[in-house]
């Protein structure tokens, strides 16, 4: 135990003497809750104040009350140079239907498949649809009509949904950013310190110490967990703050980041942190040259992003709830949603965390035993 | 039988809101840090948001011992507890709506001032679940065969007063104005806020006027829409309906089509008026909800009461000179619609609101406001039946420092319609006389009720945050937000103008 305090202890100091290494892996832990705080602050601004949407109304006379209701709802005729190629054709004879109680012909020109019209196009055609219901109201109003009478059925909702857990498209993509620091905040000294160090020639050096191999692949992977638990700290804190300027009250939810929250993620981050160490260097291993482990850590964590994204965008099956990463991230937004935590799922998914942390190492410390893999033969 | 009723005491609102209501899918946190009492989480008609819910109890009297009333209350949960000190009190109408009951519409009015501080709902005394002074009212097919012209009133509103008297059991002079604004405060201060900011509509302006007397520390701003001043009484409101009616008119004659389709239309609603009122006319109409065969019989007090309430809303305003025409063709059915939502006022609470008329706007009238109210047909109407009812509830009046226009320097932002049919421009500059930090605010073609009609809601929202109307952008309030006149049945033809002309908005504004 004290040897293993002993190599952690240089493990960390060899590490740290690596500020180039050390800084890329905080900078995305300081960086990215700042820079998707600013993407959300510019998405919130331009729904605060939408834009006038301007088209081009054709035989606009024909129809005055009409275009003075889309008026209304920020869809204005326009020949400036930004008009939307969206084009609401009147029919002529649209006065003469109105007056008949027939349905008056109004024609939109659009192309649909122009992704940046879309939206608009389903803005214009839902202003029509109200302004219909509106007209029918009143028409049946003249005949001595209860509007009402419309509507059959009265919807109540009662929305069981807090402030909190309104938020929860954008908890998922903050969540997924404190997740993927535990295996990017290290990435670069995982890489170092066993790839780096093989090809340093200080491996062998080390290893023809009265070690076990196993001992040096934990202290190696206890070093590398503790950064990774420290750029969890950072994206943490930063988070804290940065999510706190945003308005999110606008859309109608909130996103507070509690010390409780931070907590939580710290001690379901840590079997994390040591899993994706010892598989950073099992791979870092496993590879011949320096280069080649960049490579390969990078593939490899494609495994930990995909399960987590899953998560995100709420499409784990029941299955993929119970597996490592998506289980833990999940638990954190029922925790920031203020709903209880999903306790069989943490404690399976923690258990099989901390199996493949024992497994990677074992594996990397029998890989250790092999020269061709101690002198990258 | 008892139209008769209904209609005279109908009379007596101040205000029907318009109702649009609009689902905010808003969400709320579930615990109230600073709250003493027992907060329940509850739901309110056509708000999907999960609300808290409480009461307290106060004495029903201040002066004798006579028991307690609860009094009941909603918070809309802030969206961000930004001021978790500071909350939104909002006062309902009516007099006699429930502040709670129109939760979706005070949700909808102060979404923007939500995204920081809390929305509180309180019954006030008399209305909603904090002891509804109600009597009972008739159903749609009694209301419209009733013939009110063949009735004595005086007998008839005399026997309905007494029943309702019989029903109510309880003296209505704890259910003034002054009284209710002890009740808010005690709220306050159960629920822990330390400032609240005021936000009335109509009837609720005075409340919120004599609130702001009672407990001037514990106002941080004020936000009048619609406003009553407290130096007037309600009867005053027959000119604003003359008045809003007038500028309707107006516009008219000043349309060519309207013109054209509806030659003179002023002398033709005179005309129609003096007809019913010399015979009422009796004819068979469709229920306008089960389209079952019912007796409608049209009285000039029940047209010209469709027409007075469709003043409140622009698309039934689009609608009038539609429903006079075709009346004086014989075709009853535009007026059949427009009297369908008339069973709405079971809503309100009939006891409460004579307690607030007869402790209040009765005992103030001179003879001077008399002559002067008594001109107008409503104004006429209301007095006459105050002069019947109020004899029989015998409310204590209030205190005459009650009418003393407010004095205070509290930010205050008075809101009013150009063609408001119940509390006019001129009302605001009335009540503003004595106010040092007050701004009033005209959106010329809104009518009662600006925030549900205008942009104001941002206005509102923003001068809340600021406690100061300064740097608020208020030239979007001139958007003219009326609808074109129906030409038929059907709807509107092309040629109407759609600018707002200086005639609708009258002379002296």
């Amino acid at each position: 135990m004290k040897l293993l305090t002993v190599l952690f202890k240089k493990e960390v100091l060899d590490a740290g003497r690596d500020k180039r290494s050390v800084m890329a892996g905080l900078y995305y832990a300081i960086g990215s809750p700042i820079i998707m705080c600013v993407l959300f602050s510019i998405m919130l601004k331009q729904f605060a104040s939408p834009d006038e949407l301007k088209i081009t109304i054709k035989n606009a006379d024909a129809a005055p009350a009409l275009v003075q209701y889309l008026e209304s709802k920020e869809i204005i005729h326009s020949t400036d140079d930004d008009v939307k190629a969206i084009t609401l054709e009147i029919s002529a004879d649209y006065q003469d239907k109105m007056r008949e109680g027939r349905s008056a012909q109004v024609t939109i020109i659009a192309d649909k498949s122009d992704d940046k019209l879309r939206k608009s196009i389903t803005e214009l055609e839902r202003a029509i649809m109200r302004y219909n219901s509106e007209v029918a109201s009143l028409r049946l109003l003249t005949r001595g009509i209860d509007p009402t009478v419309m509507q059959a059925v009265n919807v109540q909702v009662h929305d069981q949904a807090t402030p909190e857990s309104k938020g929860g498209m954008f908890l998922g993509i903050a969540t997924l950013s404190i997740v993927l620091t535990l295996f990017y905040a290290a990435m670069n000294l995982a890489i170092d310190t066993s790839a780096g160090e093989r090809e340093r020639n200080s491996l062998a050096l080390l290893l023809s110490h009265p070690l076990s191999s196993m001992q040096v692949v934990l202290a190696k992977s206890a070093a590398i967990a503790a950064f990774s638990m420290l750029g969890l700290a950072i994206i943490l804190v930063v988070s804290k703050f940065a999510y706190a300027l945003v308005p999110w009250q606008q859309l109608g939810f909130s996103v507070n980041i509690g010390f409780d929250f931070m907590l939580l993620c710290m001690v379901i981050g840590l079997p994390i942190a040591l899993m994706s160490a010892s598989l950073q260097v099992f791979v870092s291993f496993m590879a011949k040259s320096f280069k080649e482990a960049q490579t390969y850590v990078t593939m490899v964590l494609f495994v930990p992003m995909g399960l987590s994204m899953v998560t995100t965008y709420d499409i784990a099956t029941e299955y993929v709830q119970w597996l490592p990463i998506a289980a833990q991230q999940h638990a954190m937004i029922e925790f920031i949603k203020g709903n209880a935590l999903p306790w069989p799922q943490l404690f399976i998914s923690t258990l099989v965390t901390l199996a493949l942390f024992g497994l990677f190492s074992w594996l990397s410390s029998r890989m250790l035993k092999s020269e061709k893999v101690v002198f990258g033969l | 039988m008892h139209f008769i009723k209904k209609m005279k005491l109908g009379l007596l609102y101040l205000t029907i809101l318009t109702v649009s209501l609009g689902i905010n899918k808003h969400v709320l946190a579930d615990t109230e840090s600073n709250s003493q009492i027992d907060l329940t989480p509850c739901y309110i008609e056509n708000l999907p948001d999960r609300l808290l819910c409480g009461s307290i109890k106060q004495p029903l009297s201040y002066e004798t011992n006579e028991g307690e009333i609860e009094i009941h209350f909603a918070v809309i949960p802030a969206i961000k507890k930004s001021h978790p000190t500071e909350a939104i009190l909002g006062f309902a109408g009516g007099p006699g709506q429930s502040a709670v009951e129109l939760a979706a519409i005070f949700n909808r009015n102060l979404r923007y001032a939500r995204e920081n501080r809390d929305i509180l709902l309180v019954d006030q005394r008399g209305t909603g679940k904090s002891l509804k002074l109600q009597c009972q009212s008739d159903d749609l097919v009694t209301l419209f065969a009733f013939n009110d012209a063949l009735i004595d009133m005086n007998t008839l509103a005399t026997e309905d007063t007494q029943r309702c008297k019989s029903e109510i059991k309880v003296d209505l002079s704890h259910f003034t104005t002054p009284v209710a604004a002890k009740d808010f405060e005690a709220v306050r201060k159960a629920l822990g806020y330390t400032g609240l900011h005021l936000y009335g509509v109509s009837y609720g302006t005075r409340i919120a006027q004599e609130y702001t007397r009672q407990f001037p520390d514990s106002v941080l701003t004020s936000t009048l829409d619609g406003v009553a001043p407290m130096q007037q009484g309600l009867s005053a409101i027959g000119h604003a309906i003359d008045m809003s009616l007038d500028a309707l008119l107006k516009r008219c004659t000043t349309d060519v089509q309207c013109e054209k389709q509806y030659p003179k239309l002023s002398e033709q609603l005179v005309n129609l008026l003096d007809r019913l009122d010399r015979s009422p006319v009796t004819i068979d109409v469709r229920h306008p909800r089960t389209h079952q065969k019912t007796e409608l019989v049209v009285t000039q007090l029940k047209f010209f009461s469709a027409i007075r309430m469709a003043l409140y809303s622009h698309h039934t305003r689009a609608l009038i000179p539609l429903t006079i025409s075709e009346a004086l063709a014989g075709n009853y059915s535009p007026l059949v619609g427009l009297l369908s939502s008339s069973d709405m006022v079971d809503s309100m609470a009939m006891g409460m609101h004579s307690a607030i008329v007869c402790g209040e706007d009765w005992p103030f009238l001179t003879a001077t406001s008399r002559e002067k109210d008594m001109q107008s047909y409503f104004g006429k109407l209301m007095i006459e039946s105050l002069d019947i009812s109020c004899p029989i509830w015998q409310v204590k009046p209030v205190d005459s420092r009650f009418y003393q226009p407010l004095n205070t320097t509290t930010p205050t932002l008075l809101l009013s319609g150009g063609v408001d049919p119940a509390t006019p421009p001129e009302w605001a500059e009335m009540a503003m006389v004595n106010m040092k930090n007050a701004t009033h605010l005209i959106a010329p073609s809104a009518t009662h009720g600006v925030v549900s009609q205008t942009c104001a809601a941002k206005l509102v929202g923003q001068f809340i945050d600021k406690k100061s109307v300064q740097e608020l952008d208020v030239s979007c309030l001139e958007k003219d937000n009326r609808k074109q006149f129906f030409m038929n049945l059907n709807g509107t033809v092309s040629t109407q103008k759609t600018k707002i002309s200086s005639v609708e908005l009258g002379g002296d504004l």
